[in-house]
């Protein structure tokens, strides 16, 4: 991979600022071997969860113009067999991997960060912001500044591996919420889950789409909101800033730099453009570099920040 | 892009016991080989291969297995439910002389598929497998396309006694063998007055360029072990959710690759890499599951 695209995330030299996000093509090691091989800097499992979870029913995703509705509900092998599978691809790949957790309180946070300390991952990420088992769990941790802090600390206080906080889109105040989960010890915040949640109809059934009925938004619709949340967000903490929502090529992520994120999740986008979409992404950094007279991603500009 | 549409069932059809085709008045634009993802919107969306595809219509054709398909059993006519697709990739459409081996609810994907075979002049023999005569799936509508139909059970209720990987091998490797070690030829054999080439001869005649295979994995593993040199494709079958190569449960070790985008077709140089096959697949949650 070339080397202007080189970068470093939390003491880890890294081959391309592109990263897979959580619960997309990363249910198994071979899963995060393709993303590997066709350009992804970090990849992050599917998050995982104490017992294993078949997820919600179908239709669980749904297209729209500007993106897709998901409500997968967690589905995973459970934190044991998917850390099996973690361990079986950091065999093959010396990839850094983001290994994403899920719980809805302290008790089994801690309890998935033990089993996280014994695996090969590398980074542990709270997914604190799940929009799609609000009749499971109700609202996400994400939304409010005290749960957010709380599980923090106790995580960090026992993980042996840098925490990464994965914060919700929908809330009002991103900024104390960031600033709670960075005081809390947060090694870096990972922006944004998916948007929403929200909702399709069949018009000739009259029925939602999703069986869940809800689920969150993903894709090019969900940019706008994610470059506002992380451009908020930047200025006013000192951790380093995974930005994803809706990254489709290689103007997007340097948008997503630009307002404040270090690297930059693609999910998604992979519908739209194939697996190959890290590679061709790479490849339009490196010409948008070229274009604009950068030498390397350290060069790229921040936004100045504007009172919003 | 592929849109989610709502139809009408116009028809249906019973096969066998369990056993029903499905056929719906829309333009699929479909390859053999391809699926759909069909819901009711009732809980469940699942993957079905297509058994038949015209200009204006087609069919699925559905075993009933578990809550999805015989809640879909309980359907009528004119009855709606909504379909993706169709999606994934298709059989090489070969001219030359080809064998077909199917097993159980995955052999009607063959009748659209020798349909397309036989316009691009295709010489076709299909081995159509079942346990047992009452679980033999299009026997009529295989017979009514002239191709060279062996029909064959475990039991030998119907047809051929046998599993189809018995009378595939008999095809392929018995005979072959035979003809390689025995020079002497049979009765009926326009070669018997060249006893020294009878054996290229006959091989020629039973050689095949291409082998296709739909049906329990076990039985597609078996198969591979008496195809020898010839290209193929299998059809795979895993967990489907999103179907449009996301969320990442239908990937095959140790490749990573999808079965809904880049499967459920697959050619021998990636089957042949499988490490998973015959070996495991995963359930819903991504668990393996042993076969
Ligand atoms: C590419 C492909 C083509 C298929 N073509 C046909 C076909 O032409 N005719 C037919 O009858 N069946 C076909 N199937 C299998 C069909 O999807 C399952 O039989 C159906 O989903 C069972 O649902 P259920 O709720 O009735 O059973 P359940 O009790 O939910 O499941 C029974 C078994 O069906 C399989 N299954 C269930 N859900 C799925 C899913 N989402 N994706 C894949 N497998 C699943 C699993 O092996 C499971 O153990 C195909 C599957 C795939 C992947
Ligand atoms: C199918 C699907 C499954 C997802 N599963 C998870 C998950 O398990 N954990 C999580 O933190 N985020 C999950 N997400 C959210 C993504 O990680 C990401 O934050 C979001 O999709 C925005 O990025 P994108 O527009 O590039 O896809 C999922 C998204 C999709 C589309
Ligand atoms: S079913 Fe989701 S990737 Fe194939």
């Amino acid at each position: 991979m070339h080397n202007r695209l080189k970068t470093k995330f939390l003491g880890f030299e890294v081959r391309s600022p592109l990263v897979l996000p959580a619960g997309i093509m990363d249910m198994s090691f071979s899963a995060l071997s393709i993303s590997t091989e066709n350009g992804a800097g970090i990849v992050t499992s599917k998050s995982l969860t104490l017992e294993p979870r078949t997820g919600h029913k179908g239709p669980v995703v749904a297209e729209f113009e500007g993106g897709f509705l998901n409500c997968m509900g967690l589905c995973n092998p459970g934190i044991v067999d998917g850390l099996a599978e973690i361990n079986e691809f950091k065999e093959r790949s010396d990839t850094p991997v983001i290994v994403s957790v899920f719980a809805t309180n302290v008790n089994d946070f801690l309890k998935l960060t033990e089993f996280v300390n014994t695996s090969k991952g590398d980074f542990l990420e709270l997914n604190l912001s799940c929009p799609n088992v609000f009749d499971e769990f109700g609202i996400p941790l994400a939304a409010s500044k005290d749960e957010v802090h709380k599980i923090i600390k106790a995580v960090k206080k026992i993980s042996e591996l840098p925490v990464i906080a994965k914060l919700s889109p929908n809330v009002y105040d991103i900024v104390s919420i960031a600033k709670a989960a960075e005081s809390a010890g947060a090694d870096a915040l990972c922006m944004i889950n998916t948007v929403g949640p929200g909702m399709l109809i069949d018009t000739k059934m009259v029925k939602p789409v999703l069986f869940n009925k809800l689920g969150g938004l993903s894709g090019p619709c969900i940019k706008p909101i994610a470059l506002k949340l992380i451009y908020q967000t930047y200025s006013d903490v000192n951790i380093p800033i995974i930005g994803m929502g809706g990254v489709k090529c290689g103007e997007d992520a340097i948008e997503m730099m630009m307002a404040g994120a270090s690297i930059v999740g693609v999910g998604t986008a992979i519908y739209y453009r194939g697996i190959e979409v890290f590679n061709k992404i790479n490849n339009e950094i490196i010409e948008f570099m070229d274009e604009n007279g950068y030498e390397n991603l350290q060069e790229i500009p921040k936004l100045e920040k504007l009172l919003m | 892009m592929n849109k989610r549409i709502t139809l009408k069932i116009a028809k249906i059809k019973d096969e066998i016991k369990d056993i029903k085709t499905f056929s719906f008045k829309y333009k699929l634009n479909a390859k053999p080989g391809q699926f759909i993802m069909l819901t009711d919107f009732e809980g469940g969306e699942k993957p079905f291969s297509i058994s038949d595809c015209t200009k204006d219509e087609f069919s699925i054709t559905i075993k009933k297995i578990g809550e999805f398909t015989s809640r879909l059993f309980q359907k009528d006519v004119g009855d709606l439910v909504s379909i993706r697709g169709a999606f994934g990739s298709s059989f090489f459409i070969s001219n030359g002389k080809v064998l077909l081996v199917g097993g159980g609810y995955a052999v009607p994907t063959f009748y659209f598929f020798s349909k397309i075979l036989l316009e691009s002049g295709a010489n076709i023999t299909l081995i159509n497998g079942a346990r047992t005569k009452d679980e033999l799936l299009f026997v009529e509508k295989f017979g009514k396309l002239g191709i060279n139909l062996i029909n064959t059970t475990d039991d030998g209720t119907f047809g051929e006694k046998g599993t189809s990987v018995d009378i595939a091998r008999k095809l392929l490797v018995s005979k072959l063998q035979q003809n390689q070690l025995v020079s002497k030829p049979q009765l009926g054999d326009n070669s018997r007055f060249h006893p020294a080439t009878a054996g290229w001869k006959r091989e020629n005649v039973d050689k095949f360029d291409f082998i296709y295979a739909s049906g329990p994995e076990m039985m597609m593993k078996a198969l591979q072990g008496v195809i020898g040199e010839i290209e193929y494709e299998f059809l795979f079958e895993r967990y489907m959710k999103c179907a449009i190569g996301i969320c990442g449960s239908c990937t095959v070790d140790p490749l990573g690759i999808r079965l809904c985008v880049e499967g459920p077709v697959l050619p021998k140089k990636i089957v042949e890499q499988l490490t998973e096959f015959g070996k495991y697949h995963r359930d819903a949650s991504g668990k393996r599951i042993l076969y």
